[in-house]
């Protein structure tokens, strides 16, 4: 019995030492994400992943402050405007790739011909599709023109990342990425890992985590493990349950609203009172703290986070007001109406709960709620159906441009893809606030449309979900607003 | 033996084609993977473009005609959701699966066969009592809870294995036990029965009176009667590892095999992969069972083979 206990003790040391031995080194990271990157070509996909990783090897002509404000990155200073659908950009002198190629204004405008290619068939086209080309004006200035004035484009470009010339004709570019970024890639093994590792040469501050490996962990459980073994030093979506259990935790307001689409033409929705009701009836303090724990905030009453371009501060969210909703309700004559809602499971934190919680707040009014949970793809064919639209659709909103044009084309404005009104007025404004140059101008279009939508309760707005992390003891980080996962602001203890 | 193979590949052949038949017609029945792959706030016309660069729009016969070209040349196309052929992934993640299949089951035979056999030597004795009440338990833990839990226990707070991935050896340990245990458990529970069966048998009691060692007696004679349905079983265990229990196991374990690709495929709608692996699969049951017929053979000569 001895001689077996010597055997087993002499077996778990080894595989403790193999399976500890990727891991020591003090200051190289682990991040642990719930998907692999199906490329590492910066501009073909639109992939979670891929972005993660490759936000770190390539940098963009504007980037973003952690609280989300435009700042110059390759450029020297924000584009100017030449006339109303010509930018001018003004570049860094100095920058070279990691494989030595130089970083001008020929990069930059091989990277914007790159992506708009319709031969190319990016993915990514939504965030560059009023580009109509760009041109080279000298070795380190270049001019991009618009189909009409695009107020946004400052915006789409921190989604363009800059590719150099020569490599990106490479068949191995894909797997081989090259940048200007902070790190550059050391090897991609398909199915286990990706590494990166410190751009000693990096033209801005010197980031202080010399290399990250990245590992693909599809199921929650699982990640949450790895964290509190201590193989890794960041995993995303900690369900907000956890945030006591790991060794640290970070939170931020992200990108991701929870709201109810009223449909305003038919139905009981159709009353303004009734969906006045709907928003009333709802207690989201309530919400934010039974179902996230308190990582999530109540939405004001727009589609907006106050980082947002657009948010107007003027704006409120309904108060909880269970007298008041009843009240209208009465006035309608909706008594023991049926309200159909929309919903789905699993895609999103906690949208079921969400669902059902509301339904019993209607329920508490006096309404009938149909609540109808789809699997996504079913749901999805409601959610765009044109025709038909149901009474009142449960969607969580990611607006990754920062700026209220993107939802508000596709969730407020007539005809959008999700829209269930037919406001002429509010269709109107987001259409001037499209094209207007004028900053000022722009943000009072944008005030007026969401003081429009709340007056009208075009929606219920719930709330506006946070971004948990989960960190090791040893790894110091904020977050960001815009959810991207930058090394360079990471430090090791 | 020529005709026995023939009309075994005819036989499957007929199940393959049936197979993905069915896959095509209900992938492309209930997903629409212009809605999954595109940012939610697309507008329609991106959509229709894309649709369109997929092929998708194009009545379902013909994409069912190009499906069988496809089909006969083992091409599937490249992968929606990779862009890369859907055949070069299954081939890239097969091997993964395989192994982890492997070394489960074999470890389940090595743990099984002996704890088996200990059990059926004394009907009703305390080793064959622990062994049915050990493997009632093997058989009513869900896997999924059971590879949560082994991680718990073994990485996070022993420490002593990695909680998931399939960078070195090690790794392969927490899911080949997990994928194991059923196995283990249904296993056990057959050796131990027909081994009753055959040491009942007049011609075991015969082989100790004329003195032969119980060694021989058990582990050859008696074991190699009993080997059959043991064999069945085994086979039909490696069928639903790879096939069923890997996307389960490999989910929970980040294990980079076909099982999880399956449910990754599945949540893109992409179609094709869904298909490719399927095709896999459904080729990987009908090889086993072939290769099973053979053992058949191998253990009893006496079969026919027809």
């Amino acid at each position: 019995m001895k001689k077996y206990g010597l055997v087993l003790l002499a077996t778990l040391l080894t595989l403790t030492l193999i399976s500890t031995s990727a891991w020591s080194a003090s200051d190289s990271i682990v991040i642990a994400l719930g998907s692999e990157p199906t490329t590492l070509d910066p501009q073909i996909r639109e992939d979670g992943g891929e972005r993660a990783v490759n936000d770190n090897i390539y940098d963009t002509v504007l980037t973003r402050t952690p609280m989300g404000d435009l700042v110059p990155s390759l450029a020297t200073a924000m584009p100017t405007l030449v006339d109303s659908t010509t930018w001018e950009i003004k570049l860094r002198p100095g920058i070279k790739f990691h494989n030595g190629e130089t970083m001008n204004a020929d990069a930059v405008v091989y990277s914007i011909k790159r992506v708009i290619d319709p031969d190319f068939n990016s993915e990514q086209i939504s965030f560059f599709s009023t580009i109509k080309d760009a041109s080279m004006v000298d070795d380190l200035t270049l001019h991009v023109s618009t189909n009409g004035s695009d107020p946004i484009l400052p915006s789409r470009l921190y989604w363009l990342k800059v590719v150099p010339p020569v490599h990106s004709k490479d068949p191995k570019f894909a797997e081989k990425p090259v940048g200007t970024g902070p790190y550059q890639i050391v090897n991609w093994k398909r199915g286990q890992s990706i590494e990166l590792k410190r751009n000693d040469s990096y033209w801005g501050t010197k980031p202080s985590v010399k290399s990250v490996q990245y590992r693909f962990i599809e199921e929650p459980g699982t990640r949450l493990a790895g964290l509190m073994a201590g193989e890794f030093d960041l995993i995303t979506n900690l369900l907000p349950e956890f945030t006591k259990q790991v060794p640290k935790s970070v939170h931020i307001l992200g990108l991701e609203h929870p709201i109810l689409i009223l449909n305003s033409d038919k139905g009981v929705t159709k009353d303004v009172r009734v969906r006045q009701a709907l928003n009333y009836a709802v207690d989201k303090e309530a919400l934010a703290k039974g179902l996230f724990e308190g990582y999530a905030q109540v939405a004001q009453g727009q589609l907006l986070s106050p980082s947002f371009f657009g948010y107007n501060d003027k704006v409120k969210a309904y108060p909880y007001d269970v007298a008041k909703a009843k009240k209208l309700i009465k006035e309608a004559g909706a008594e023991g109406a049926t309200v159909e809602l929309i919903g789905t499971s699993g895609r999103w934190l906690k949208d079921r709960d969400l669902v059902e919680t509301v339904a019993a707040y209607w329920t508490k009014i006096g309404l009938k709620v149909d609540v109808r949970i789809f699997e996504f793809s079913e749901y999805l064919n409601r959610l765009f159906d044109r025709k038909t639209r149901a009474d009142s659709i449960f969607v969580a909103a990611s607006n990754e441009l920062l700026d209220a044009d993107k939802t508000f084309s596709a969730y407020y404005k007539k005809g959008g893809i999700g829209s269930s009104n037919t406001d002429e007025k509010l269709a109107g404004l987001i259409d001037q606030a499209r094209s207007e140059i004028d900053v000022t101008n722009r943000l009072a279009l944008y005030h007026q449309a969401v003081k429009l939508a709340y007056d009208q309760a075009y929606f219920v707005w719930l709330l506006n979900i946070e971004d948990v992390y989960g960190l090791s003891k040893r790894l110091d980080w904020a977050g960001r607003v815009d959810a991207r996962l930058l090394v360079q602001e990471m430090k090791v203890r | 033996m020529g005709r026995f193979i023939f009309w075994r590949l005819i036989h499957g052949l007929i199940v393959i084609l049936g197979v993905t038949v069915i896959v095509f017609v209900v992938t492309r029945m209930v997903g629409d993977p212009v809605q999954v792959m595109l940012p939610m706030e697309s507008t329609l016309e991106q959509r229709a473009a894309f649709e369109k660069k997929l092929g998708l729009d194009r009545p379902i016969f013909i994409q069912f005609i190009d499906f069988v070209e496809d089909i006969s040349r083992l091409d599937f196309g490249d992968s929606l959701w990779q862009h890369r052929p859907a055949m070069e992934i299954v081939f890239e993640k097969l091997p993964m699966t395989i192994l982890l299949t492997v070394v489960g089951i074999g470890f389940a035979c090595i743990i099984a066969i002996p704890l088996g056999i200990i059990a059926a030597l004394r009907p009703g004795g305390i080793a064959d009592r622990v062994t049915v009440f050990g493997s009632l338990l093997g058989l009513s833990v869900p896997q999924f809870w059971l590879g949560l839990l082994f991680i718990v226990l073994f990485a996070v707070q022993f420490r002593i294995l990695p909680t998931s991935g399939s960078a070195t050896p090690s790794h392969i340990i927490l899911p080949a036990l997990t994928l194991a245990l059923p196995t283990l458990a249904r296993l056990v529970m057959l050796v131990r029965s027909s081994m009753i069966d055959e040491l009942n048998q007049q011609y075991v009691k015969t082989s100790f009176a004329k003195g032969l060692p119980f060694v021989r007696v058990v582990g050859v004679h008696a074991l190699r009667n009993a080997a059959l349905p043991i064999m069945t079983l085994v086979g039909w265990e490696a069928i639903r590892a790879l096939a069923g229990y890997s996307v389960v196991v490999e989910t929970v374990f980040a294990w980079p095999g076909i099982g999880l690709t399956a449910i990754q495929a599945i949540e893109r709608e992409d179609l094709i992969l869904v298909q490719a692996i399927v095709f896999t699969a459904a080729i990987s049951v009908v090889l086993i069972n072939i290769a099973m017929d053979f053992i058949y053979k191998f253990i009893d000569p006496r079969l026919k083979l027809i």
